[in-house]
Formats: C-alpha cells, sequence, structure tokens
C-alpha cells in the first residue's frame, strides 16, 4: 500500500477519534496507540526498512510531517481537555457564598473613650499634653485654690463625697488645673480626663460617676478671643466644617469672664430639632479665663501671664454623638449596647 | 427667678418682641429657662351674668338659668351648684372652651334640657382662693366687681400676664428680685430705668417708745434696721398684689405679710413682720441659740436649735429662725394692731448651714444664702413703709432703728483699658467700655487708659478688674469676640506615658473582641467581702465614703472584680451569648499613703469570659499576650485567689512581682456573685506590667540557614504540669532549639492509666550553618534524657 494512503488513513481516524474524544486518559490511550513504540505511526516508520533508497527520504520526510502535525493535534486536545476539566472541577466546588459563619472576633473601647479619644487627638495635635491627677483630692485642690473658700455653697455635703475634714472625691477635672500650675512653668497647655463625683442619684442624666475633660493654657497674653478659637477648632474638627461656636456669658468661681458654650447643633445643623429642643443650639461646656485670684494662688503672677480654661462633660458630648437617652446605658456594660459600637 | 412681666415692665420697657427679649437676656448673661402665659389652662371663659334661674323639672338640685354673655341671645345654661341665683357676674365657660385638666366643654342635654356651656366654680379653673375670693369647690365663683360681660375672665385674674422664669448666675444675688431683672434688662434694653421715688408718710410718735433691738453678734448680724407701724388695719391685698405674688409663685395671706412678700420679691430683701404686742418686753434680740432652746415656727413645726444658728429673740427666749422663717408666737393676726418690719442683713454661711441643719429652706433663706447687700437695706424697709401707706394697712411711727455698726464702703478700682480689652480679646474703646459701665450704675471717671470704677452697692461680686472685664464684655457682646489662634512658644502635645499604655492595651483588647465596660469607682464592703480575701488583705480595707448615697457605694474599689462580675451576671442574665469584657480604671489603697497624705490610686485591668471559645486556657492566653506585647518576661505561678477555682488558676509572675492572675470563677463566688455556667477572669495588675515593660529594640536579621523539625511524644504521669517541663527542655537545648510546641495529649490504656502521653513538636536552628543529622539526632535526645531528668517523662515508643 501507498505510504501516503496508509499517513492519510492513520491522519483521518485520528482526527476522528479526537473528535469523539472527552477524556484525559483516552487522550493518553489513543496517543500511545498511534505515536507509542508499538503505535501505528511507529509501524509505519519502521516499514521504511523495504523501501528503495531512492524512496525513503521522502517517505522520511513525509512521515515526520505526519508526526509532527499529529503530534500538534494531541497536544492542542490535550490542553483543551485539560481546560475542560479545570472548569469542571471549578464549578463542582462551587460553594453557598451566602451560608453564614461566625466571625472573627473584634470588640471595641467603651463610647466614651471613642469619643474622648478624638477630643485627645484634637487638643494633643494643638500641643496639648494630658495630664492626670488623683480622683480622690485634697480640699485644697479642688476647692481652695480654685477660688471656692471654705463655706461656699459649691461645698455642699450635698454636692460633694467627702473621705474626711481635708479630702474629697473630686468633685471636676479642675484640681489637674492647680496641680499642674503649681509644678510646671508656663507656657502650660494641658488637657485632663478624668473621672469625677458628684452626690447624685441615678436617673437618665444624672449619675454620681462621670467624666470630664478640663483644658488649661496659661503663657503671656493669651486673650478670650484665643479661647474662642481654640474651641473653634475642636468644634470644627470633632463635628465638621459647618459648625458655629456660640459663647453666652457665665459665672464659674474660677474663671473671670465666664462663658457657656454652645455649638450649632450637629443634628439639625442649627435650624432646630428635638435634640435642640429647637433653639440650634446644644450647650456642650463652660469655660473662661482662669481667674486672676487662681493664677495668684498657684504661684503664677496675673500680670504677667493670662490664660484660659475649660470643662467638657464626657458623657454629655458621648450621648449627643450617639444619640444616647440614658446615661444609665453607659455603666451597665449590657452587650447588646456595647455590640453597636465601632 | 420667676417674674411677672407686668411687674417688670412698670420699671423698664421692652421695645422688641418676647423672643428678641429673651435672646438679648441670655446673651448679657441672664439665662431663660422658662416662660409661662398666665392661665393658659384654660380659654374660651368670660364673665357672663346669670338673668334668670329656674328648677330643672326632671332634677332636684339642678337648675335652668338664663345667662348673658355679650352675645346676640342669652345662652341656656344647666347649672348644679347651690349659689347659683339670678342677677350674679360668674364665670361661664361657653362651647368650645378647655378648661385645666383637659375637660373640653360642649353643648348638650342635661336630663333632657339643653345647656350650652358651664358656669364655673374657682375649682375647675385652678384659680386659689388666695388670688381671688370664692368658696371654692363648693359653688360659683361670684365676681365681686362689676365687670362687662363677655369679658374674658383671664384678663381679670392673671391680667394678661407672662411669667419668666430667669436663670440667675451664682455671683448674681442682687438679681434675685425685680428691681434687679429690671436693672439687667434696661441696661440690655438701652431703655430707661424707673425706679420708684421712695417716700414715706409718718404718722408721728417715735420708734424709740414702740421698740428696742439689741444685736449681741454683729458678725452674723451685720445690719439689723427696723421700723414699726401702728393702727394695723389688717385686711386682703388688692387684686393686683395679688396676681404678682401669685405670678411669683407665692401665696397671699394678708396685707401686712403680703408687704414682706412683695419687698423681697421688688428689691431682693426679705423681710419680717413681727406682731409687736407677742414681743415681749418689745425688746428684739439676735443673738446664737442657747442650749436647749427650740421655737415653733409660723408653719406650726418645732425645732430643736442648734447653738450655732442666729435667732431673734425678745426677753423670754425665741420668736424667729433668723432669716429663715418667723415664729409662730408673734405671727401676724387678724388682731394684730402693731407691727415691727423687720429688713436684715445676716451672714450668708451662717444661714446656709442652720437652714440645712434644720431642712428648712425658704424664698428667705434662700436669697440670705446667696448674699443680701447690707447697704441697700434701708431702701426695702422704706419701701416697705410706702406701701403700707399706699394700702392703707396702718401708721407709720416715726424714726428708725437702724443697728449697722460697720457701715460697708462702695467698692472702687482703678483698671486699665487696656488690658481689659485685650483679656477680652475685643477691640473695645475707652468710650464704650464707660458708657457701658454707667449702664449698669457703675461711677466712672476716665483718666486716658485708667478708669477708677465704683460699684453701685447693690453690687457685691465686684472684686477685681477682671470683673469688671466681665460687665464690658457682657455688654459689648460675646458675639464680639474673634476667634483667634494661640500664639506663643510651640508646645509638643501628647499623651502621657500612662494613657498611651492604657490605649495600646485597649488596641490589643479589641483585636481579641473584647468590649470595654464601665462601673462606678465606688462599691459596698460586702461585695467586697464575697470575694474572699482574709481580714488582713489590704484589699478587705478599703477607703470609706463619710457620706456615700447608701450602702451599695459606701467605699473605693480596691478591685476591678465588684464591678466586672456585676457586669458578666447583667450579660449572662440577659442572655447576651460568648461575653467577652473589660474594664480598666482606678483602684484605691487606703493603706498606703501618698506623701500628701491621699490614698495609693493605680489603674488595674479585669478582663472576663464565657461561652464558646471560653475556657482557662483562652483567659490565661489574653493575660499572656498582653504581656508579651509589653515586653515582660514571665512565669506561670500557683496563684491562691480565694475567688478562683483551686484546681484552675494561675499567676504570671516576673521577678517576684505578680503580673496577673487567671482563673476560672470559683463555684462559691459564682453562686455569692449570681453568675450561671463558667466564667473565667484575669486581673492584670497595670503598675507591675508597665513598670516592667520594656521598649522594643532593633529587629534580628531574618535566620539564612534552614530550620529542621523533629516530633517526640513522651509519656508521663497526668500530674506532670507540662509548662516546667518545657521550659526544662528549653534550658536543656539550648539556643539552637528555636521553638517547643506542644501539638498533642493523648490519654489510653496503650500508655497506662494515670499516664497521659504528651507530644512537642521541636524546631531546631543554628544562626551560622545547617544543622547536619547526627546534631539533630543528638538535640533530640538531649530534649527526651532532659525530660526524663526533670519528671521521669519516657519517649513513648
Amino acid at each position: 500500500m501507498d505510504i501516503r494512503e496508509n499517513l492519510s488513513r492513520i491522519g483521518e481516524e485520528l482526527e476522528k477519534e479526537l473528535h469523539d474524544l472527552d477524556a484525559l486518559q483516552a487522550l493518553e490511550n489513543l496517543k500511545v496507540r498511534v505515536l507509542g513504540k508499538k503505535g501505528s505511526l511507529t509501524a509505519l516508520l519502521r516499514g521504511m526498512g523495504q523501501l528503495s533508497p531512492e524512496e525513503r527520504p521522502k517517505a522520511g520526510q513525509l512521515i515526520n510531517e505526519a508526526r509532527e502535525k499529529m503530534t500538534r493535534l494531541l497536544e492542542d486536545k490535550q490542553k483543551e481537555l485539560a481546560e475542560r476539566e479545570k472548569e469542571a472541577r471549578l464549578k463542582k466546588e462551587a460553594i453557598d457564598v451566602t451560608e453564614p459563619r461566625d466571625l472573627p472576633l473584634i470588640g471595641c473601647v467603651h463610647p466614651m473613650n471613642l469619643v474622648l479619644n478624638q477630643v485627645l487627638d484634637c487638643f494633643t495635635s494643638m500641643g496639648f499634653d494630658v495630664a492626670e491627677g488623683p480622683e480622690v483630692e485634697l480640699d485644697h485642690y479642688n476647692f481652695e485654690l480654685l477660688n471656692i473658700p471654705k463655706n461656699h455653697p459649691a461645698r455642699d455635703a450635698q454636692d460633694t463625697f467627702y473621705i474626711d475634714d481635708n479630702t474629697v472625691l473630686r468633685t471636676h477635672t479642675s484640681p489637674v488645673q492647680a496641680r499642674t500650675m503649681l509644678s510646671r512653668k508656663p507656657p502650660i497647655r494641658i488637657v485632663c480626663p478624668g473621672r469625677v463625683f458628684r452626690a447624685d442619684e441615678v436617673d437618665a442624666t444624672h449619675s454620681p460617676v462621670f467624666h470630664q475633660i478640663e483644658g488649661l493654657v496659661i503663657d503671656k497674653d493669651v486673650t478670650m478671643g484665643d479661647l474662642k478659637g481654640t474651641l473653634d477648632a475642636f468644634a470644627k474638627r470633632l463635628y465638621g466644617p459647618d459648625i458655629e461656636v456660640r459663647f453666652r456669658p457665665s459665672f464659674f468661681p474660677f474663671t473671670e469672664p465666664s462663658a457657656e458654650v454652645d455649638l450649632t447643633c450637629f443634628n439639625c445643623h442649627g435650624k432646630g430639632c428635638r435634640v435642640c429642643k429647637g433653639t440650634g443650639w446644644i450647650e456642650v461646656l463652660g469655660c473662661g479665663m482662669v481667674n486672676p485670684k487662681v493664677l495668684s494662688m498657684c504661684g503664677i503672677d496675673p500680670d504677667v501671664y493670662s490664660g484660659f480654661a475649660f470643662g467638657i462633660g464626657l458623657e454629655r458630648i458621648t450621648m449627643l454623638r450617639y444619640g444616647i437617652q440614658d446615661m444609665r446605658l453607659l455603666y451597665e456594660g449590657d452587650l447588646r449596647f456595647l455590640r453597636q459600637f465601632r | 427667678m420667676k417674674v411677672s412681666m407686668n411687674w417688670l415692665k412698670k420699671y423698664a420697657d421692652i421695645p422688641m418682641t418676647a423672643e428678641e427679649y429673651e435672646n438679648r437676656m441670655i446673651m448679657t448673661g441672664t439665662g431663660v429657662e422658662g416662660v409661662e402665659k398666665l392661665g393658659s389652662e384654660f380659654d374660651h371663659v368670660v364673665v357672663g351674668r346669670v338673668l334668670s334661674c329656674r328648677d330643672h323639672e326632671n332634677s332636684d338640685h339642678l337648675h335652668v338659668c338664663e345667662v348673658d354673655v355679650g352675645g346676640d341671645a342669652p345662652l341656656q345654661i344647666v347649672c348644679g351648684a347651690p349659689n347659683v341665683k339670678a342677677g350674679i357676674l360668674v364665670p361661664v365657660a361657653l362651647p368650645g372652651a378647655h378648661l385645666p385638666g383637659g375637660v373640653t366643654i360642649k353643648k348638650s342635654k342635661m336630663r333632657g334640657v339643653e345647656s350650652e356651656g358651664m358656669l364655673c366654680s374657682s375649682t375647675e379653673l385652678g384659680v386659689p382662693v388666695e388670688l381671688y375670693p370664692s368658696v371654692g369647690a363648693a359653688g360659683l365663683l361670684i365676681f365681686n366687681e362689676d365687670y362687662p360681660v363677655g369679658t374674658d375672665v383671664k384678663s381679670i385674674f392673671f391680667a394678661d400676664d407672662t411669667v419668666i422664669d430667669f436663670e440667675i448666675l451664682a455671683n448674681r444675688p442682687d438679681c434675685l428680685c425685680v428691681w434687679g431683672v429690671a436693672r439687667e434688662t434696661a441696661a440690655a434694653m438701652g431703655t430707661e430705668l424707673r425706679l420708684p421715688e421712695i417716700t414715706v408718710q409718718e404718722a408721728g410718735g417715735d420708734i424709740h417708745d414702740f421698740a428696742r433691738v439689741e444685736v449681741r453678734d454683729a458678725e452674723l448680724c451685720p445690719r439689723y434696721a427696723a421700723k414699726v407701724v401702728k393702727n394695723v388695719r389688717i385686711a386682703p391685698s388688692p387684686l393686683w398684689l395679688r396676681q404678682y405674688l401669685h405670678a411669683a409663685g407665692m401665696r397671699a395671706i394678708n396685707n401686712v405679710v403680703d408687704i414682706t412678700n412683695f419687698i423681697m420679691l421688688e428689691t431682693g430683701h426679705p423681710m419680717h413682720a413681727f406682731d409687736l404686742d407677742k414681743v415681749r418686753g418689745r425688746h428684739i434680740i439676735v443673738r446664737r441659740a442657747e442650749a436647749g432652746e427650740s421655737l415653733t415656727t409660723l408653719d406650726g413645726k418645732t425645732y430643736d436649735l442648734p447653738q450655732t444658728a442666729l435667732m431673734i429673740c425678745d426677753e423670754m427666749g425665741p420668736t424667729g429662725l433668723a432669716g429663715i422663717m418667723g415664729g409662730e408666737e408673734s405671727e401676724i393676726t387678724e388682731n394684730t394692731k402693731t407691727i415691727l418690719f423687720e429688713c436684715a442683713a445676716f451672714d450668708r454661711t451662717s444661714i446656709r448651714l442652720t437652714s440645712r441643719a434644720l431642712g428648712i429652706r425658704t424664698e428667705s433663706s434662700g436669697r440670705f444664702e446667696r448674699g443680701v447687700a447690707p447697704a441697700t437695706v434701708m431702701d426695702a424697709l422704706n419701701r416697705a413703709c410706702q406701701m403700707v401707706n399706699e394700702l392703707d394697712a396702718g401708721d407709720v411711727v416715726g424714726g428708725v432703728i437702724d443697728e449697722y455698726p460697720h457701715p460697708v464702703s462702695p467698692v472702687t478700682l482703678t483698671v486699665s483699658c487696656r488690658r481689659m480689652a485685650r483679656r477680652a480679646g475685643v477691640d473695645i474703646a475707652p468710650e464704650e467700655m464707660v458708657e457701658i459701665l454707667k449702664k449698669l450704675q457703675f461711677v466712672v471717671t476716665r483718666d486716658g487708659d485708667a478708669l477708677t470704677v465704683t460699684a453701685p452697692a447693690f453690687r457685691q461680686d465686684i472684686e477685681q478688674e477682671a470683673d469688671i472685664c466681665e460687665e464690658v464684655l457682657r455688654y459689648a457682646g460675646y458675639d464680639r469676640i474673634p476667634t483667634t489662634r494661640l500664639r506663643g512658644e510651640t508646645t509638643t502635645g501628647g499623651l502621657n506615658d500612662k494613657a498611651a499604655r492604657q490605649e495600646a492595651l485597649r488596641r490589643g483588647l479589641t483585636g481579641m473582641g473584647f468590649y470595654e465596660t464601665m462601673t462606678f469607682s465606688f462599691v459596698s464592703p460586702k461585695v467586697i467581702a464575697m470575694l474572699g480575701w482574709p481580714e488582713e488583705d489590704k484589699r478587705s480595707q478599703p477607703l470609706m465614703v463619710r457620706n456615700p448615697l447608701g450602702e451599695d457605694t459606701a467605699c473605693m474599689r480596691t478591685t476591678l472584680l465588684c464591678g466586672l462580675f456585676r457586669t458578666l451576671e447583667t450579660n449572662i442574665k440577659n442572655g447576651n451569648e460568648n461575653g467577652r469584657i473589660y474594664e480598666m480604671g482606678t483602684v484605691f489603697d487606703a493603706r498606703n499613703k501618698t506623701a500628701e497624705g491621699l490614698p495609693t490610686e493605680s489603674p488595674e485591668l479585669a478582663v472576663g469570659m464565657y461561652g464558646a471559645g471560653a475556657d482557662f486556657y483562652a483567659v490565661r492566653g489574653v493575660a499572656e499576650a498582653l504581656c508579651r506585647r509589653a515586653g515582660v518576661a514571665y512565669q506561670l505561678a500557683d496563684c491562691n485567689e480565694p475567688y478562683l477555682h483551686p484546681g484552675r488558676r494561675a499567676a504570671l509572675v516576673s521577678g517576684g512581682e505578680t503580673l496577673a492572675v487567671v482563673g476560672e470563677v470559683h463555684p462559691d463566688a459564682a453562686e455569692r456573685f449570681d453568675l450561671t455556667g463558667r466564667v473565667y477572669v484575669a486581673v492584670i495588675y497595670l503598675p507591675a506590667l508597665f513598670r516592667l515593660s520594656t521598649p522594643m529594640g532593633e529587629v534580628k536579621p531574618i535566620a539564612r540557614f534552614p530550620a529542621v523539625a523533629r516530633d517526640i511524644a513522651l509519656v508521663m504521669p497526668e500530674k506532670t504540669p507540662v509548662g516546667p517541663l518545657m521550659d526544662a527542655i528549653r534550658h536543656g537545648c539550648g539556643p539552637l532549639l528555636e521553638d517547643i510546641r506542644m501539638f498533642d495529649v493523648f490519654r489510653g490504656v496503650q500508655i497506662g492509666l494515670g499516664n497521659k502521653s504528651v507530644a512537642f513538636s521541636l524546631t531546631f536552628r543554628a544562626a551560622d550553618h545547617t544543622l547536619a543529622e547526627d546534631e539533630i539526632n543528638r538535640l533530640t535526645d538531649k530534649a527526651v534524657r532532659t525530660a526524663e531528668r526533670h519528671s521521669g517523662a519516657v519517649l513513648r515508643s
């Protein structure tokens, strides 16, 4: 039989078989049957010995060409089948991605610390140090040095928890001011976060334990404008650039002049709503220029230095920030409440 | 401080809307806490005349009346009041009227007869008898005066008045009166202040023939002034006066008593009127109470007097609590003929302490506590006498008694305009400052930058330049304060060390799935006792609060565990699954005092967990992870905290210091704290952790030579602790043992009962060469031999 015929027959058979093939193993078998040691093409190659020397080169060339073509066909088919099998595996491995699973645990700091951290970030970036003082405090620092002399109504046992005649649970963070002024030289820029105590029964808006953040700046030529500028920066940083600061006259024994500070209601942006009781303003803190008497008592010359102080109620700004209606939630530790924070 | 607008407007004009006025007052320092339109509890009630009145055919007590209310035709109204009759003028609630208590009047049929409204009693309108005389609930209110029919009765009872509740700052007791608010109002409005000119018509005689006053304690009573009124004619006060008192929240009683209350509300000077005939010896003695004295006050209550209390006495004993309340004995009655008006100044602290001690708070004591100016006493006293003239309540006797040994001189300060403007941060011209101060009744002279300022007599809060600066700024306007940036030397700023370390711990705990909680700093000593520490343990000896709110907040916490257990209990009770919580806060050590004599305050961290994934090893892991994070090397050691399970508790120690205790809560403690299920806690002592923590140094290079792992299983008695065994192997193998991990524990008959087989994975690595096979074998053998020597463990075959 003519070698050409043989080659084209083998080629046709291969193509036909390849066409019907759908498994890698079958492809491997086919490859062996054609190109293997006992394969049909290999047999043809062996049969070349019977040809005349003139015919051989021509036949050899033909067979090699056919072999190359068949090898290419087999490889293409193999690639195709491998791809198809991978697709099938991926399809088979598909899972229900909507099935629920337990999440990795991640907790959260207390909501008041979420807010406190923002406040501290703001003030430390303006050059304020964080200072702390004792929670059980001497009367001297808590009252005397802050221009609240003996028998001042603010010292009433109704408001103040006493340990003994000279020791109280601090009623505000202001004693840290006094301690700082006595121990450091101006310029002073500090914020003092901490726990304070007043003899209030627990209800939705009162707690015998609560938190304040005190601020104090002492330097030459500090003005009430600097105070307003500092609090304006604080308000805008915490609540957004459209928040305005309003000062109202007020009274505190340790500042003069004193002011109560309102911020544009961050719920309604000043239009008036339930949160601000329709006024467009929310009262958030008290402040003022440090009373020269306090400076003198704390060893700072009021003719050379002036300063301002402010006190922020942390519970209040936390409750406002998150719309918390009842202060007790902050101290109960119920995870149904705490797990809402992030 | 409730102020009637009608009263206020007598003395100062308010040429703007109510809202503008309130806002202006707020911005000049007089806060507004509330506004009440009087009589707003009812509407559509008018004066009507009963034209006719006949019996109801179907009732033995109802009447059918024709009532003229000024409309086209009279109304037919059915009325059950016993005092209804033709001819009387009464309040008529028209159909659609609202009455106090949510009542709405409608046309209706009463026992078959049409009724077009209701005739009202004072009770139905909420008008107290002391405001307008009537029989109260027993019948109709009948007008005594001849009002036109159809008149809105609100205008009769309340004169269309509005009451503003002003918030007076603590340093401004001079504003606790109509005159004070009028002064601020006139200054704020820029209108004229029209306080009345005070003139008294005296009927002759000399007060010294009627009474004698002796102040024995001038320190507590710096001024005592008195006038006497004879031929007193006790009667009800006129309606306008009753309305003023009602608007201020006070009850009208009779003309003499009403005058004293009127003067207090108008001038801020509390007054008292004594029935002089009941003052024994007509001799008033102001002194402290003596041992064993008691007094029955106007309200009929009897008090044993503390010896610190300042008393108004007569020759026989106390007849009034100075500045707080008068005595029953010398009370004004219908039969009073001669009175002595007292207007005095008392020491703030003394009044406050007595008022607290006896538990009596009155309008009078409240004002004295905050400070009444001695200098203006005489104005108030004369104004009272003027009112006696006006109301024809008696004849004012000539002369005055005025015990005022040390007259208070007005405060004069010299201040600098430039300094004040700089303090305020507002560019206020000296001329404007002068104008503002004059408006506030300061006497001012200017010499260039210097102002010499004399404060008005009623102001007691002016002491220094800063006070003047505030006055100026209040009226220049707080709105004018600019927002300026801090200048001067730059400061670095930042968290202090403790706050930074605590924040790092919080971040770690957040990452481990814990939520932070906060509880009160005070607890009950009984709850501390529930933790089971011996009495001599310092944590069992808390710092006691002298005046706690109650037993459960009686002492300062010596541990965070009380709060932690309580929070755990709340969460378990509320069915919150898989609790992981912590609290970081201060604990108080009463035994170790600071140099200042204060208790030592230390930060502490308490961690609690229950539910899925919670066990001893998990909670120990939390404490260990935090120690590692802080760079503290620690060992596990025994722990004998009584609130922890004796077989499931441990301490983390370092160099003899306890860093933490961890464990499962002892079932006894769990029962005492109401904790159900197994709960695990850790207490981390932060002072020790912070002290021993080390800063992170340079990083080590990553090893260049390969590591080799070998697994071994060692059989040992069940009781052998694995931790120390691993420490021994580490020590025995030296630095070439990079890591040892336990990965399995097997128990079974194959290895003998009472034994366990513990599998370890050993990782060996040398920094400078690849370990050869024989080196690895030698190291592995060493590990096995060390384990054998250390705790008799043998290689599992």
